[in-house]
């Protein structure tokens, strides 16, 4: 289970995740991201309460990474531990802003 | 060295007893004297000065077979605390009481409704008898539903031990009265002993058991072939030690139901081990010892033969958690391997005295010799805690199935206190290898998958397999992504398999027999 909190502000844009992004729950994300992010320059996605995520995750994040340096900038904020390890193995440390 | 007071000592004829018993000692040099009271009525003071002198001398001294008015003197004067003092025993007669259960050393007795009573087959049973009342004690503090005595009395020329079992009735009786409760028996019979198994007894506590199959195997090993006597001793050898329960004698007229409630009895074998060793006495319980001549289960278990192994069968299957025969013949090879090197030793000690024991022995050694040819390691998993069965899922490989197969997963791995981190990395594992064969092993098709979870102890380790009949595909072939590109140069693809591959202490893919199988295995 996935539950997207969105905060859209001009062209600023919050997404909240909160729960499991997996191969069941990203295409939801997916087509979130893709309907709210035209004209939006930057994209802050807050993992404080993601409990989970796999490769399927991954995609739509490095997706909306590609999207956003294009377009403006993208932070990934709050990330917690179990997160964090995800990200360090697979080097998304290195192509996410991470505060 | 043995002496025996008689009638009355007092002061009228102290002198002349004390005078007769240094005369018997005269050149007696050993500390160990005991004094047989079991005649004698009552003691003065004078009489006890006479104890008190040989005592100086004889450090050891003890008395035995004291009436309860002589214990009463020797316990107020204080003769109890300063030397062995043993109480004249309850002689009770079990001549014509229904047996209700059998063990290594003794049968059980009903003497009335609420209690037994278990008669020791060797005379000098005391110090057994003891034993047995401190390793039930043991197992009692250690959470075994158990008995224990609450008196020793005298059967004829041997003792025995009491205990209140309110209507006992064992599962020998039950399965022999009763066959259509074989199921109901099987889950008891099991559900105890992997509560037994699950235990783990402080060191030094017990002894092992493994010592006593190294033991045995070591006196028969020279009736097998030398390769093969060879090799059973060094496959016995690497089986794991371990400071788990083990009971020794855990067959069903050891099992008993008193009111509601399933005990165990009969605690003097309790040892610890590997559970290998008590799975080959079951064995030979319903199978082993009877293999030739089936007579011999119906005599001491009560039930026939077939029904003997169809429980053992039954329970095999529900301790291992699994019917798959796949899973269950292989380790029941192994067991049988160490029950034939039990029997044959059993025997040969026991004298193999006339054509029927020779070919007995022949079929266990033939038996023996088929197996070591293709048996080639004694260890096995062993579910963890004895509590956490080897599981499986059948399940249709589409992604919409995923939130089963991580819940199935996780809920074997919250059994075994898995931390969040590590169930995390296996939650990603799975995920990758089950949305792997969702997606490409049967299309356009569908199909099924297999997922297996097992858990093996020391350390703990945990064991995911999976199974599909789809084309074969060898996820791990794929090469590596690169993980130091910058974002817009990077692929999305291969990051699954490369984080399960980090995650995991072992990743193997084979394709046999048309399946793919992959199993995942994570040491925790």
């Amino acid at each position: 289970m996935l539950h997207i909190e969105k905060n859209l502000e001009n062209e600023k844009a919050v997404f909240a995740l909160e729960g499991r992004l997996d191969t069941t729950t990203a295409p939801a994300l997916e087509k979130e991201l893709r309907d709210s992010l035209d004209g939006v320059t930057s994209l802050v996605l807050d993992l404080e309460k993601l409990d989970y995520i796999s490769s399927a995750g991954l995609r739509v994040l490095l997706s909306a990474q590609k999207t956003m340096i294009k377009a403006g900038e993208m932070k990934v904020v709050h990330v917690n531990e179990t997160i964090m390890e995800i990200f360090e193995v697979t080097g998304f440390t290195d192509i996410l802003t991470i505060e | 060295m043995k002496i025996e007071l008689k009638g009355r000592i007092d002061s009228n004829n102290a002198s002349q007893v004390e005078k007769e018993i240094w005369d018997r000692l005269a050149g007696h040099s050993d500390a160990a004297v005991t004094l047989d009271a079991t005649d004698l009525e009552y003691i003065s003071s004078a009489g006890l000065r006479v104890i008190l002198r040989l005592k100086k001398t004889y450090r050891d001294l003890k008395i035995t077979g004291v009436s309860s008015e002589v214990y009463e003197i020797l316990d107020m004067t204080g003769f109890t605390e300063m030397m062995t003092v043993e109480k004249a025993y309850r002689v009770v007669s079990v001549e014509g009481c229904e047996v209700i259960g059998e063990g290594a050393n003794g049968k059980v007795y009903r003497i009335d409704r609420d209690n037994v009573v278990k008669v020791y087959k060797n005379a000098d049973a005391l110090s057994d008898i003891q034993h047995e009342r401190e390793v039930a004690r043991l197992a009692l503090v250690l959470g075994v539903p158990t008995a224990i005595s609450y008196d020793v009395v005298r059967v004829g020329d041997s003792y025995g031990s009491v205990f209140e079992l309110l209507n006992a009735r064992s599962f020998a009786k039950i399965l022999a009265e009763e066959p259509e409760r074989m199921d109901w028996c099987v889950a008891e019979y099991v559900k105890l002993l992997k509560m037994v198994h699950g235990i783990t007894v402080p060191t030094g506590k017990l002894p092992s058991i493994k010592a006593d199959a190294l033991a045995y195997i070591r006196r028969m090993q020279h009736t097998l072939p030398p390769e093969y006597g060879e090799k059973l001793l060094r496959m016995a050898e690497e089986i794991p030690e371990s400071d788990h329960m083990i009971h020794g004698d855990y067959h069903t007229k050891n099992i008993v139901l008193a009111g509601d409630e399933v005990l165990l009895i009969d605690m003097d074998t309790l040892s610890v081990g590997h559970p290998i060793f008590e799975l080959a006495q079951m064995y030979n319980s319903y199978v082993g010892f009877s293999e030739y001549n089936e007579d011999i289960v119906l005599q001491f278990q009560g039930y026939p033969a077939s029904v003997a192994r169809a429980f053992w069968k039954n329970s095999l299957r529900a301790y291992l958690g699994t019917d798959d025969p796949r899973r269950v013949n292989p380790v029941e090879d192994k067991i049988r391997c160490i029950a034939y090197a039990d029997l044959i030793d059993w025997k040969c000690r026991h004298g193999v005295e006339n054509e029927e024991d020779r070919a007995t022995v022949a079929l266990w050694t033939q038996r023996l010799i088929e197996l070591l040819g293709r048996v080639d390691s004694l260890a096995f998993d062993v579910p963890a805690d004895g509590n956490t069965p080897a599981d499986e899922l059948d399940i249709e490989a589409v992604t919409e199935n995923l939130p089963r197969v991580l819940a199935f997963v996780d809920e074997r791995l919250e059994k075994v206190a898995c931390p969040m981190k590590a169930q995390m990395q296996i939650d990603v594992a799975v995920e990758e290898i089950f949305v792997n064969i969702a997606s490409y092993a049967y299309a356009p098709e569908k199909g099924k998958a297999t997922v297996r979870v097992e858990v093996s102890e020391d350390p703990v380790t945990v064991t995911i397999t999976f199974v599909d009949h789809g084309i074969p595909y060898d996820p791990l072939a794929r090469e590596d992504p690169d993980i130091t590109l910058p974002a817009d140069e990077r692929e999305a693809g291969g990051l699954g398999i490369f984080m399960t591959k980090k995650f995991m202490d072992a990743v193997t893919y084979t394709y046999k027999d048309g399946q793919n199988i992959l199993t995942l295995t994570k040491n925790l």
